[in-house]
């Protein structure tokens, strides 16, 4: 899922100057399931706004609503009406939401309450990594179903570099170094031979650097 | 020779080669470079210039390596991938070709995380493998790395690469090397080397693998500073191996300095004594001073002399150097001048007093001194005509930049790039269309396959003839011969495509719209014909052609539908003539049944073609099958019931299996097997066993409210009134709206706007309902909750390997037994249900064969009364099998099976559809993977009113609090939101998760407490739990844990 961290409360409260009105918004999907921008975090976020802003001795109206995910038309539909009400929208769905508000819904401001990071999986409560970086071009079937793209530093792919050690990235002892990783999973399988291979210079179109990506499925079209 | 640098020449030659390290400076100072260059000159073959170490941001490895150029010393120009990409790299690689560089070293590069700009994005386009080939490409088949031609001069380089032999996986590294040196190394250099036996085992495996060979290897050697270093570089340096004995030696030394240079010497002699060394590499870090003297003292002098031709330098330098010249020259001369002319000055004293004696002397004086003017004037001639000349290569310098190759260079390539993505975009959309055409075309191919399958598919269909009539609309699957396949052969492709165009049509031009009609009647058609429908297909198809006449699929299915059908009428006319000739009417009994089997299976047929037959209304054919089977058993009453009501000329009409469950349950004790003809009694009979039933069901209200009050004796459970006894909750007797006083409602109150689904469980008076809430789980003042959470107890279908004693004291008896142990929890401890895990099954356990898990399932099944939840190993194939042969057996009970996950949804939906059975739809604690699995049932054909959820649940402890949100946020959903397809009861397997926790198995200590009491709460805690986040039912094993659950839903209930 899309793992996303809270802005610091100051830089919100920044966005926040001289807004009479804000609707914080919050989204179920995957800033829901990381305790970023869910139901929880929606009524936090309002009660910090207006304990913030009756210290500085102003006034404000915060309202709150969560939408089942603001990457989808139809669930954005209400905001059409909804948000005419107020000054700003604060959203704290990841930036996809944000981009699709301000896209979708003309004559509402939206702002964002969140810092969208990576795409990751929840190691246990409270911990999530980054396992994929969405480069479009999917080395997984050759490297043990590891990323070395999004787990590597360098985003290596020819093996581990000078720096590994113990199974260690020099980068943070902290941080496996996965192209180890990798090697011992291929060795458990009998298969480190073929990292033997050289892996060729990558394409980076798919991942982004080819312009803005999109998907298209032609058969579910309207 | 590849560049012709002076390090080529001396590796091919053979002779033992030393190279150095110049680290250029933070600074634009380039006489710190010189003067590097200069102590370094005439020690070391080539020098490395290193690319911005350690990501410090430095002068340039390409600038300060024509500066050490320039002071005569050979640069081996270091290139990392952390900075440049591809564009900016090829870019250097041409420029320092151009300059007169001719060795590379590829490196991936220090992380900037080391550097001084931390913030800094990585470039890492490539990593030092790929930057190899692509130098190789440029300089050996004169193309970019792209593929374009280099037209007029490729870049001719020498090329290196790093190895470090310290790092880790160890094994790994020789292997690595050598791709390296497959990508197109010509010499290596390697990390520092303390630790010399590693890397003589590094070089061992090197030469095995032919690298030697291919390529020359310099060893990596660095003379300690301090002690403080040697100690920095082993613990913080990773991939440095520096050996407790080189740490004793610098600690035990009087001049440290010189036991670093002497330690270095020592290593340089001990790696020129390995195969494979081709030279060293001599990295003295911030100490260039050392180089000369650690190479003398290895007696690596004199290096063999380096031609290496002038550089030339940037307009700047050029200037200067002129400016020099001159100086330097005319400074020589106005000495030489003044000196000339003193002398004059002194010969003509000399000569006024010495007139006659020198006259001849004066002229020859005179005549040197006009002549040294003229080379005077000649020099300074030179000199300007230098001067001229120089002037005009800056002016062309400064042409040739003005020209601006670069812009022109990069529209090109901008061209390039757009068409390329247009075509690549346009081949991906008709890729994405090819593979959506061939999919739906891999599912008709199974269609046809299944259709192909008949006489296998025979023995299944059997089976299925009963079930068949369940499903409103195809009932009448003709039981007559091959031709009809069998259900739980269904290929999972038709209805699928029934499905997706419904659910997608919404907003669709008209044009879409007819499209999709024709997929629709095209599916619709396939289903039926593979129902065995073939006539009512052919209808479809033809509907379906109407609308299209072009449409290759709706023709190709029409022509499969007029074959079947012309198959089957051929086959009835077989069977009839078949059938005359046995003496009782009975085909020969097929192998592998006895005479007797087979009679009893061909009058269930008979009946179910009877049953066929008034469903179509057809009385002749329903008189005719039920007197033949009669014939056959006159005792069977199906077959009177059957007869009798064909006579009548009553034709039942069916609604929904829904339906069925309810106007059934009443009937259960009747028969074992359950005859079609029950299936849809008429209504009269109904009424009947209303009648009959109220005395039962008092006897129940009567029972229940004992177990729950507790102390009131029941004679056969004598466990159970011991573990209700102990839990009375006490129940608040005023209610919430009285508690709260003068709080406004609207302030509290949030009534839901959707309603859980109700799905009932189990046959009779037994049956339980769980679901129909509409509200939040026990918010009773909110809305309705018309059902109580039920409890059922889990059952395991063989011995388990350990069970912790709690568990043991209960059931040690019959733990081999499952019907017992099942009778137990029925008898003894009154439960609601039972659910009968079946762990002997798991393919990774005792792998139980499914028919003989099957036979002990219907034991168990036969043995209770109450419903039966049939829980699969988790298996998905293994549990398709297994609870296909169970249900096929059972035919008769409402049985409740799972877990049906997204592997196996398709053939147990298709199965339970059939049966009209609820089913346990798992999916791994995630909403929306929830959601999909109810869609996909749905569009199955499985209604939500026969879904359990499993969300798959954790213990106390055991991420509890994960499952307990994810419930919590469907059921908000499904009661708050209106999200429909979420609307279903949950299940929740309690039992399983706790009595695995390392919390249950623990014995007694002061600590933990009471093993038992521990176990108890855990369970019932975490059901507790579960309940609260809307579990409707739950699975559990310990009876008093149920006992103090009950307890809490009964005081909770009021």
């Amino acid at each position: 899922m899309i793992i996303a961290n809270q802005k610091p409360l100051g830089e919100i409260m920044d966005m926040l100057e001289g807004v009479r009105r804000v609707l914080v918004l919050g989204c179920r999907g995957c800033v829901a399931v990381c305790s970023a921008g869910g139901d929880k975090e929606v009524k936090i976020l309002a009660s910090a706004i207006r304990l913030g802003k009756g210290r500085k001795g102003e006034e404000i109206e915060v309202v709150e609503e969560t939408f089942v995910r603001q990457c989808d038309p139809e669930y954005l539909e209400p905001l059409q009406e909804m948000g005419k009400d107020f000054d700003l929208v604060l959203s704290m769905a990841c930036g996809v939401g944000v981009n699709f508000i301000a896209d979708r819904v003309p004559g509402v401001k939206v702002k964002p309450a969140l810092n969208t990071t990576f795409f990751g999986a929840n190691l246990s409560s409270g911990e999530w990594k980054e396992m994929c970086a969405g480069c479009g071009a999917c080395v997984l079937h050759l490297t043990g179903g590891l990323c070395p793209v999004a787990r590597c530093a360098k985003s290596l792919s020819n093996g581990p570099c000078g720096g590994s050690q113990g199974g260690r990235c020099e980068i943070d002892p902290e941080v496996p170094c996965i192209w180890h990783e990798i090697y011992e999973k291929l060795k458990g399988f009998n298969e480190e031979a073929s990292l033997e291979t050289i892996m060729p210079i990558r394409d980076w179109r798919p991942s982004g650097h080819g312009g803005p990506r999109k998907r298209i499925r032609e058969d579910l079209l309207p | 020779m590849i560049s012709g640098s002076n390090l080529e020449s001396i590796l091919t030659s053979g002779q033992f080669a030393v190279t150095g390290e110049l680290g250029p400076p933070k600074s634009g100072n380039r006489d710190i470079v010189r003067k590097k260059a200069r102590i370094l000159k005439g020690y070391v073959d080539a020098v490395n210039i290193t690319d911005c170490q350690t990501a410090i941001v430095r002068m340039s490895s390409l600038t300060a390596g024509l500066l050490a150029l320039s002071e005569g010393v050979e640069p081996v120009m270091q290139m990392t991938c952390r900075d440049r990409n591809r564009i900016g790299m090829q870019a250097d690689i041409l420029g320092a070709h151009a300059l007169g560089i001719k060795n590379l070293l590829c490196l991936t590069g220090d992380h900037q995380k080391f550097g001084n700009h931390p913030q800094a994005k990585g470039v890492f386009d490539m990593d030092s493998i790929q930057l190899l080939q692509m130098v190789k490409a440029m300089r050996d088949e004169r193309r970019f790395q792209c593929g374009e031609e280099i037209k007029g001069g490729e870049p001719r380089l020498f090329l290196g690469a790093a190895a470090n032999p310290f790092a880790d996986p160890f094994e790994y590294r020789p292997i690595r090397l050598k791709k390296k040196v497959d990508a197109g190394a010509n010499f290596v250099q390697t990390q520092i080397i303390y630790n010399v036996e590693k890397f003589k085992e590094f070089m061992k495996r090197c030469v095995d693998l032919g690298i030697t060979e291919r390529c020359y290897i310099l060893a990596g050697v660095t003379p300690p500073k301090s002690l403080g270093m040697a100690r920095y570089m082993k613990n913080f340096v990773p991939g440095l191996d520096v050996t407790d004995e080189v740490i004793g030696r610098l600690k035990d030394a009087k001049d440290v300095r010189e036991e670093g240079i002497n330690i270095a010497v020592d290593i340089i002699n001990e790696v020129r004594e390995i195969p494979g060394v081709a030279g060293v590499h001599v990295m003295a870090i911030e100490w260039e001073e050392a180089v000369p003297e650690i190479v003398k003292r290895a007696n690596l002098l004199p290096r063999p002399e380096a031609k290496i031709e002038p550089v030339l330098m940037g307009a700047q330098s050029i200037d200067e150097a002129v400016e020099q010249a001159r100086k330097e020259a005319e400074e020589r001369l106005q000495g030489e001048i003044s000196r000339y002319k003193e002398e004059v000055e002194a010969s003509k004293r000399q000569a006024e007093k010495e007139k006659e004696e020198s006259a001849r002397e004066i002229n020859a004086l005179k005549r040197e001194m006009a002549s040294k003017e003229d080379e005077l004037s000649e020099k300074e001639r030179r000199i300007q005509e230098l001067l001229d000349a120089l002037r005009a290569e800056k002016a062309k310098i400064v042409e040739l930049e003005s020209k601006g190759v670069v812009s022109t260079v990069s529209t090109v390539a901008g061209e390039v790039s757009e068409e390329t993505k247009v075509l690549e975009e346009d081949i991906v959309s008709r890729k994405q269309l090819d593979f959506a055409l061939r999919s739906m075309e891999a599912g008709l191919e199974a269609l046809k396959k299944v259709l192909g399958l008949e006489d296998e598919a025979f023995e299944a269909l059997k089976r299925f003839i009963e079930a068949e009539f369940v499903l409103k609309g195809e009932g009448p699957a003709v039981p007559t011969g091959p031709v009809t396949p069998p259900t739980e052969k269904r290929p999972p492709a038709p209805p699928e495509e029934v499905a997706q165009p419904v659910e997608a049509a919404g907003e669709e031009p008209e044009v879409h719209k007819r499209a999709k009609e024709v997929v629709n009647l095209v599916a619709k058609g396939n289903l039926l014909l593979h129902q065995g429908k073939a006539a009512e297909a052919l209808t479809e198809f033809k509907k379906a052609l109407e609308i299209d006449p072009e449409d290759e699929k709706a023709k190709a299915g029409l022509e499969e539908a007029q074959k079947a059908i012309s198959a089957k009428e051929t086959e009835e006319q077989k069977e009839e003539p078949r059938a005359e000739e046995t003496k009782e009417g009975i085909p020969p009994t097929p192998e592998g049944l006895t005479d007797e089997e087979w009679q009893r299976k061909w009058v269930i047929r008979l009946i179910a073609t009877g049953n066929c037959a008034l469903y179509e209304k057809d009385q002749d054919k329903a008189i005719s099958c039920f007197e033949q089977a009669l014939r056959l058993d006159p005792e069977n009453e199906k077959a009177k019931r059957g007869l009798e009501a064909a006579k009548k000329g009553e034709f039942p009409t069916y609604e929904s299996p829904r339906e069925e469950v309810v106007e059934e349950a009443p009937k259960k004790e009747e028969a074992e097997e359950r005859p079609v003809a029950e299936a849809a009694p008429p209504e009269e009979k109904v009424e009947e066993v209303k009648e009959a039933a109220p005395p039962q069901k008092e006897e129940v209200k009567e029972a229940k409210p004992k177990e729950e009050a507790g102390p009131a004796p029941a004679p056969k459970a004598a466990a159970a009134i011991e573990v209700s006894g102990e839990f009375e909750f006490k129940k608040e007797e005023t209610s919430l709206l009285d508690r709260i006083g003068s709080i406004p409602q609207d302030l509290f109150m949030e009534k839901a706007t959707g309603s859980i689904r109700e799905v009932v469980i189990g046959d009779g008076e037994k049956a339980i309902t769980v679901g129909g809430a509409s509200a939040l789980p026990f918010h009773l003042f909110e809305g309705e909750m018309p059902h109580a959470p039920k409890i059922a107890y889990d059952v395991l279908d063989s011995k388990p390997e350990e069970m912790p004693e709690p568990l043991l004291k209960y059931y040690e008896e019959c733990l081999d037994d499952p019907v017992k142990w099942a009778k137990k929890c029925e008898t003894e401890f009154n439960a609601q249900a039972i659910c009968l895990s079946l762990v002997s099954t798991d393919p990774n356990g005792l792998d139980r064969s499914s028919s003989e898990a099957a036979k002990l399932a219907k034991e168990v099944i036969d043995a209770v009364e109450c419903p039966v939840i049939l829980w699969g190993c988790g298996n998905a194939e293994k549990d398709t099998e297994t609870l296909r042969e169970i249900t096929a057996m059972v035919t008769d009970k409402k049985v409740c099976i799972g877990p049906l996950t997204d592997a196996n949804y398709r053939n147990l939906g298709a199965t339970a559809m059939a049966m009209g059975l609820p089913v346990v739809a798992s999916t791994p604690i995630d909403v929306n993977l929830a959601k999909q699995l109810n869609i996909l049932l749905e569009n199955l054909g499985l209604g939500l009113d026969h879904i359990l959820m499993d969300p798959s649940i954790g213990a106390v402890g055991y991420g509890l609090e994960y499952t307990y949100s994810v419930m919590e946020r469907i059921r908000l959903a499904a009661l708050m939101q209106q999200d429909e397809k979420l609307q279903a009861p949950f299940i929740c397997n309690v039992g399983r998760e706790v009595w695995k926790a390392k919390e249950v198995k623990l014995p007694t200590d002061e600590m933990l407490g009471d093993q038992e009491v521990r176990s108890i709460l855990l369970e019932a805690i975490t059901a507790a739990s579960l309940l609260f986040a809307g579990g409707e039912l739950v699975i559990m094993r310990h009876p008093r844990a149920v006992a103090l659950t009950n307890a809490l839903i009964q005081g909770l209930m009021g």
